[in-house]
Protein backbone atom coordinates (compact mmCIF):
# COMPACT_ATOMS: atom_id res chain seq x y z
CA UNK A 1 0.00 0.00 0.00
CA UNK A 2 2.73 2.46 1.02
CA UNK A 3 4.73 1.58 -2.08
CA UNK A 4 1.78 2.38 -4.34
CA UNK A 5 1.29 5.75 -2.64
CA UNK A 6 5.04 6.45 -2.88
CA UNK A 7 4.95 5.49 -6.56
CA UNK A 8 2.07 7.84 -7.33
CA UNK A 9 3.68 10.71 -5.40
CA UNK A 10 7.10 9.98 -6.93
CA UNK A 11 5.70 9.78 -10.47
CA UNK A 12 3.97 13.14 -10.32
CA UNK A 13 6.80 14.84 -8.45
CA UNK A 14 9.31 13.54 -11.01
CA UNK A 15 6.99 14.61 -13.82
CA UNK A 16 6.82 18.13 -12.36
CA UNK A 17 10.58 18.33 -11.79
CA UNK A 18 11.51 17.10 -15.25
CA UNK A 19 8.88 19.34 -16.80
CA UNK A 20 10.14 22.50 -15.09
CA UNK A 21 13.70 21.56 -16.03
CA UNK A 22 12.65 22.64 -19.53
CA UNK A 23 12.63 20.26 -22.45
CA UNK A 24 16.27 19.50 -22.98
CA UNK A 25 16.60 16.35 -20.84
CA UNK A 26 14.61 14.50 -23.49
CA UNK A 27 15.90 14.47 -27.00
CA UNK A 28 19.08 16.50 -26.69
CA UNK A 29 20.63 14.57 -23.88
CA UNK A 30 24.20 15.52 -23.20
CA UNK A 31 26.50 14.00 -20.57
CA UNK A 32 25.59 16.96 -18.37
CA UNK A 33 21.93 16.00 -18.55
CA UNK A 34 22.63 12.30 -18.03
CA UNK A 35 23.73 13.27 -14.51
CA UNK A 36 20.28 14.66 -13.74
CA UNK A 37 18.37 11.71 -15.16
CA UNK A 38 20.40 9.03 -13.37
CA UNK A 39 20.76 10.89 -10.09
CA UNK A 40 17.10 11.88 -9.83
CA UNK A 41 15.97 8.39 -10.89
CA UNK A 42 18.29 6.75 -8.38
CA UNK A 43 17.15 8.96 -5.52
CA UNK A 44 13.43 8.55 -6.19
CA UNK A 45 13.70 4.75 -6.28
CA UNK A 46 15.05 4.75 -2.71
CA UNK A 47 11.92 6.44 -1.40
CA UNK A 48 9.63 4.37 -3.60
CA UNK A 49 10.51 0.86 -2.43
CA UNK A 50 11.91 1.84 0.99
CA UNK A 51 13.28 -1.04 2.99
CA UNK A 52 11.04 -3.57 1.28
CA UNK A 53 13.12 -4.84 -1.62
CA UNK A 54 11.07 -7.98 -2.17
CA UNK A 55 10.14 -9.11 -5.67
CA UNK A 56 6.47 -8.58 -4.76
CA UNK A 57 7.02 -4.96 -3.76
CA UNK A 58 9.21 -4.11 -6.75
CA UNK A 59 6.78 -5.81 -9.15
CA UNK A 60 3.88 -3.81 -7.69
CA UNK A 61 5.91 -0.62 -8.01
CA UNK A 62 6.60 -1.31 -11.68
CA UNK A 63 2.92 -2.11 -12.31
CA UNK A 64 1.86 1.09 -10.54
CA UNK A 65 4.20 3.25 -12.61
CA UNK A 66 3.11 1.50 -15.82
CA UNK A 67 -0.55 1.97 -14.98
CA UNK A 68 -0.02 5.63 -14.10
CA UNK A 69 1.75 6.19 -17.37
CA UNK A 70 -1.09 4.56 -19.28
CA UNK A 71 -3.73 6.62 -17.47
CA UNK A 72 -1.85 9.88 -17.98
CA UNK A 73 -1.22 9.06 -21.66
CA UNK A 74 -4.94 8.34 -22.15
CA UNK A 75 -5.90 11.56 -20.38
CA UNK A 76 -3.49 13.52 -22.58
CA UNK A 77 -5.13 12.32 -25.79
CA UNK A 78 -8.58 13.25 -24.47
CA UNK A 79 -7.61 16.61 -23.02
CA UNK A 80 -5.33 18.82 -25.16
CA UNK A 81 -4.88 21.28 -22.29
CA UNK A 82 -3.48 18.52 -20.09
CA UNK A 83 -1.22 17.44 -22.96
CA UNK A 84 0.09 21.01 -23.21
CA UNK A 85 0.83 21.08 -19.48
CA UNK A 86 2.58 17.71 -19.47
CA UNK A 87 4.39 17.80 -22.81
CA UNK A 88 4.48 21.51 -23.55
CA UNK A 89 3.92 23.00 -26.99
CA UNK A 90 6.24 23.44 -29.94
CA UNK A 91 8.11 26.70 -29.97
CA UNK A 92 9.56 28.55 -32.93
CA UNK A 93 13.20 29.43 -32.25
CA UNK A 94 14.16 30.83 -35.63
CA UNK A 95 11.77 32.48 -38.05
CA UNK A 96 12.93 33.57 -41.52
CA UNK A 97 16.52 33.84 -40.33
CA UNK A 98 15.63 35.83 -37.21
CA UNK A 99 16.20 34.38 -33.74
CA UNK A 100 13.13 34.47 -31.52
CA UNK A 101 15.04 35.72 -28.53
CA UNK A 102 12.23 35.36 -26.00
CA UNK A 103 11.82 31.70 -26.88
CA UNK A 104 15.58 31.09 -26.94
CA UNK A 105 16.09 32.71 -23.54
CA UNK A 106 13.01 31.09 -22.05
CA UNK A 107 14.16 27.64 -23.08
CA UNK A 108 17.78 28.43 -22.16
CA UNK A 109 18.97 27.55 -25.61
CA UNK A 110 21.98 28.93 -27.45
CA UNK A 111 22.29 29.30 -31.24
CA UNK A 112 24.91 26.53 -31.06
CA UNK A 113 22.18 24.10 -29.95
CA UNK A 114 20.14 24.90 -33.02
CA UNK A 115 23.16 24.63 -35.31
CA UNK A 116 24.10 21.29 -33.73
CA UNK A 117 20.66 20.01 -34.65
CA UNK A 118 20.98 21.51 -38.12
CA UNK A 119 24.27 19.73 -38.75
CA UNK A 120 22.70 16.36 -37.91
CA UNK A 121 20.27 17.05 -40.76
CA UNK A 122 23.03 17.93 -43.22
CA UNK A 123 22.54 21.68 -42.97
CA UNK A 124 25.96 23.29 -42.83
CA UNK A 125 25.18 26.99 -42.80
CA UNK A 126 22.91 29.17 -40.73
CA UNK A 127 21.78 30.93 -43.91
CA UNK A 128 20.20 27.71 -45.18
CA UNK A 129 17.75 27.56 -42.29
CA UNK A 130 14.30 29.03 -42.71
CA UNK A 131 12.67 27.85 -39.49
CA UNK A 132 13.88 26.08 -36.37
CA UNK A 133 11.22 24.64 -34.09
CA UNK A 134 11.73 23.22 -30.63
CA UNK A 135 9.42 20.20 -30.55
CA UNK A 136 7.55 18.83 -27.55
CA UNK A 137 10.02 15.97 -27.13
CA UNK A 138 12.96 18.38 -26.98
CA UNK A 139 14.18 17.76 -30.53
CA UNK A 140 14.84 20.76 -32.76
CA UNK A 141 13.28 20.53 -36.22
CA UNK A 142 15.04 22.36 -39.00
CA UNK A 143 13.15 23.56 -42.06
CA UNK A 144 15.47 24.58 -44.85
CA UNK A 145 14.93 27.46 -47.22
CA UNK A 146 13.52 26.64 -50.61
CA UNK A 147 16.08 25.98 -53.32
CA UNK A 148 15.19 29.20 -55.13
CA UNK A 149 15.81 31.22 -51.96
CA UNK A 150 19.28 29.86 -51.31
CA UNK B 1 -20.83 3.91 -43.33
CA UNK B 2 -21.36 4.08 -39.61
CA UNK B 3 -18.22 1.99 -39.03
CA UNK B 4 -16.21 4.32 -41.23
CA UNK B 5 -17.35 7.28 -39.12
CA UNK B 6 -16.15 5.60 -35.96
CA UNK B 7 -12.79 4.56 -37.36
CA UNK B 8 -11.88 7.70 -39.20
CA UNK B 9 -11.60 11.35 -38.36
CA UNK B 10 -11.44 14.33 -40.65
CA UNK B 11 -8.07 16.05 -40.93
CA UNK B 12 -7.99 19.11 -38.72
CA UNK B 13 -5.60 21.98 -38.89
CA UNK B 14 -3.44 22.16 -35.77
CA UNK B 15 -3.74 25.92 -35.90
CA UNK B 16 -1.12 28.53 -35.06
CA UNK B 17 0.53 28.46 -38.44
CA UNK B 18 3.79 30.38 -38.57
CA UNK B 19 3.86 32.95 -41.39
CA UNK B 20 0.92 31.01 -42.78
CA UNK B 21 3.54 28.55 -44.01
CA UNK B 22 4.16 25.80 -41.47
CA UNK B 23 1.78 24.26 -38.96
CA UNK B 24 3.56 24.29 -35.64
CA UNK B 25 0.82 24.60 -33.03
CA UNK B 26 2.84 27.18 -31.14
CA UNK B 27 1.09 28.98 -28.30
CA UNK B 28 3.20 31.81 -26.96
CA UNK B 29 0.59 32.90 -24.42
CA UNK B 30 0.60 29.43 -22.93
CA UNK B 31 4.38 29.35 -23.03
CA UNK B 32 4.69 32.67 -21.18
CA UNK B 33 2.28 31.45 -18.51
CA UNK B 34 4.29 28.25 -18.26
CA UNK B 35 7.58 30.14 -17.78
CA UNK B 36 5.95 32.10 -14.95
CA UNK B 37 4.76 28.82 -13.45
CA UNK B 38 8.29 27.38 -13.79
CA UNK B 39 9.72 30.36 -11.93
CA UNK B 40 7.17 29.92 -9.15
CA UNK B 41 7.97 26.20 -8.86
CA UNK B 42 11.71 26.86 -8.70
CA UNK B 43 11.13 29.55 -6.07
CA UNK B 44 9.16 27.05 -4.01
CA UNK B 45 11.93 24.45 -4.49
CA UNK B 46 14.50 27.01 -3.30
CA UNK B 47 12.43 27.82 -0.21
CA UNK B 48 12.06 24.09 0.51
CA UNK B 49 15.84 23.65 0.31
CA UNK B 50 16.45 26.53 2.71
CA UNK B 51 13.82 25.13 5.08
CA UNK B 52 15.48 21.73 4.89
CA UNK B 53 18.90 23.28 5.49
CA UNK B 54 17.53 24.92 8.64
CA UNK B 55 15.97 21.68 9.79
CA UNK B 56 12.27 22.33 9.29
CA UNK B 57 12.02 18.82 7.85
CA UNK B 58 14.34 17.33 10.47
CA UNK B 59 18.09 16.81 10.66
CA UNK B 60 18.93 20.47 11.20
CA UNK B 61 19.36 23.18 13.79
CA UNK B 62 15.63 23.87 14.17
CA UNK B 63 14.90 20.17 14.64
CA UNK B 64 17.15 19.77 17.66
CA UNK B 65 15.54 20.21 21.03
CA UNK B 66 16.26 19.67 24.67
CA UNK B 67 14.09 19.69 27.77
CA UNK B 68 14.20 18.81 31.44
CA UNK B 69 11.70 17.24 33.74
CA UNK B 70 10.17 19.81 36.15
CA UNK B 71 12.02 18.20 39.06
CA UNK B 72 15.29 18.50 37.16
CA UNK B 73 16.08 14.78 37.41
CA UNK B 74 16.34 14.23 33.65
CA UNK B 75 17.62 16.25 30.73
CA UNK B 76 16.71 14.94 27.28
CA UNK B 77 18.20 15.95 23.96
CA UNK B 78 16.13 14.83 21.00
CA UNK B 79 14.92 15.81 17.57
CA UNK B 80 11.47 17.39 17.59
CA UNK B 81 11.15 16.58 13.88
CA UNK B 82 12.01 13.05 12.81
CA UNK B 83 11.93 11.37 9.43
CA UNK B 84 10.21 8.08 8.70
CA UNK B 85 12.57 5.09 8.73
CA UNK B 86 15.53 7.36 9.43
CA UNK B 87 17.63 6.60 12.53
CA UNK B 88 18.18 9.23 15.20
CA UNK B 89 19.29 9.27 18.82
CA UNK B 90 17.45 10.50 21.88
CA UNK B 91 19.99 11.08 24.63
CA UNK B 92 18.82 11.22 28.24
CA UNK B 93 21.08 12.65 30.95
CA UNK B 94 20.51 11.63 34.55
CA UNK B 95 21.05 14.49 36.96
CA UNK B 96 22.46 13.83 40.48
CA UNK B 97 18.98 13.85 42.06
CA UNK B 98 17.90 11.02 39.73
CA UNK B 99 19.91 8.35 41.58
CA UNK B 100 17.84 5.93 43.63
CA UNK B 101 19.70 3.42 45.80
CA UNK B 102 22.70 3.02 43.53
CA UNK B 103 20.61 2.86 40.37
CA UNK B 104 19.15 5.18 37.80
CA UNK B 105 15.59 4.37 36.84
CA UNK B 106 13.93 5.70 33.73
CA UNK B 107 10.28 5.52 32.73
CA UNK B 108 9.54 5.93 29.02
CA UNK B 109 6.05 5.86 27.54
CA UNK B 110 5.22 3.03 25.16
CA UNK B 111 5.11 5.51 22.28
CA UNK B 112 8.90 5.71 22.40
CA UNK B 113 9.13 2.02 21.56
CA UNK B 114 6.07 1.66 19.34
CA UNK B 115 5.48 4.83 17.31
CA UNK B 116 8.98 6.29 17.56
CA UNK B 117 10.57 2.88 16.94
CA UNK B 118 13.13 2.62 19.73
CA UNK B 119 15.50 -0.01 18.33
CA UNK B 120 18.23 -0.13 20.95
CA UNK B 121 19.20 1.30 24.33
CA UNK B 122 22.84 1.98 25.10
CA UNK B 123 23.92 0.89 27.60
CA UNK B 124 21.62 -2.09 27.98
CA UNK B 125 19.43 -1.71 31.09
CA UNK B 126 20.05 -4.15 33.91
CA UNK B 127 16.31 -4.61 34.38
CA UNK B 128 13.41 -3.83 32.07
CA UNK B 129 9.91 -3.72 33.46
CA UNK B 130 6.66 -3.17 31.60
CA UNK B 131 3.41 -1.52 32.76
CA UNK B 132 1.71 1.81 33.45
CA UNK B 133 1.57 2.56 29.73
CA UNK B 134 5.30 2.29 29.26
CA UNK B 135 8.55 0.75 30.36
CA UNK B 136 10.87 1.24 33.33
CA UNK B 137 14.54 0.65 32.69
CA UNK B 138 17.01 0.28 35.56
CA UNK B 139 20.71 1.04 35.16
CA UNK B 140 23.46 0.61 37.79
CA UNK B 141 24.65 4.08 38.88
CA UNK B 142 28.37 4.74 39.07
CA UNK B 143 28.21 8.50 39.43
CA UNK B 144 28.07 11.62 37.29
CA UNK B 145 27.86 12.34 34.42
CA UNK B 146 25.43 9.59 33.40
CA UNK B 147 23.43 9.27 30.21
CA UNK B 148 21.66 6.68 28.08
CA UNK B 149 20.98 6.76 24.37
CA UNK B 150 17.81 5.54 22.73
CA UNK B 151 18.11 4.78 19.01
CA UNK B 152 14.88 5.77 17.29
CA UNK B 153 13.61 4.86 13.85
CA UNK B 154 9.94 5.79 13.37
CA UNK B 155 8.07 3.41 11.08
CA UNK B 156 5.41 5.81 9.87
CA UNK B 157 4.72 9.55 9.71
CA UNK B 158 2.57 11.25 12.31
CA UNK B 159 2.53 13.39 15.43
CA UNK B 160 3.55 11.42 18.50
CA UNK B 161 3.73 12.33 22.17
CA UNK B 162 6.18 10.79 24.59
CA UNK B 163 6.65 10.92 28.33
CA UNK B 164 9.82 10.54 30.39
CA UNK B 165 10.33 10.57 34.12
CA UNK B 166 12.21 9.05 36.97
CA UNK B 167 9.65 6.76 38.65
CA UNK B 168 8.05 8.71 41.48
CA UNK B 169 9.22 12.01 39.99
CA UNK B 170 7.61 14.58 37.73
CA UNK B 171 6.95 13.81 34.08
CA UNK B 172 8.23 15.47 30.98
CA UNK B 173 5.84 15.34 28.04
CA UNK B 174 6.87 16.37 24.58
CA UNK B 175 5.76 15.92 20.99
CA UNK B 176 7.72 14.67 18.02
CA UNK B 177 6.56 15.21 14.46
CA UNK B 178 7.57 12.44 12.09
CA UNK B 179 7.63 13.59 8.47
CA UNK B 180 7.29 11.14 5.56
Amino acid sequence: MATIIHCIAGYFFLLLTVRVLTRRPGAQMTLFEFVIVFLVGGVIILATVGHDRSVTNCTLAVITVGLLHRVVSGAKTKCPKLAAVIDGKPLVLLKNGVWQQEAMNGMRLAPEDVMASARTKGVAKFEQISYAVLERNGAISIIQKEEKDS
Amino acid sequence: MAMTDVKTKPVEDLGHKVDDAISVGEDLDFQERWWKFENIVWSIFAVLLVMDFLGVFGRGVLAKAQASTPDGALLVKYERIERTLTPSVMRIYFQPNAAQGGTYKLYVSSSVVQELGNQRIAPEPQISAVGDGGYVYTFPALGQPASVSLSLEPASPGIYHFTLRVPGGQSLERTIVVVP
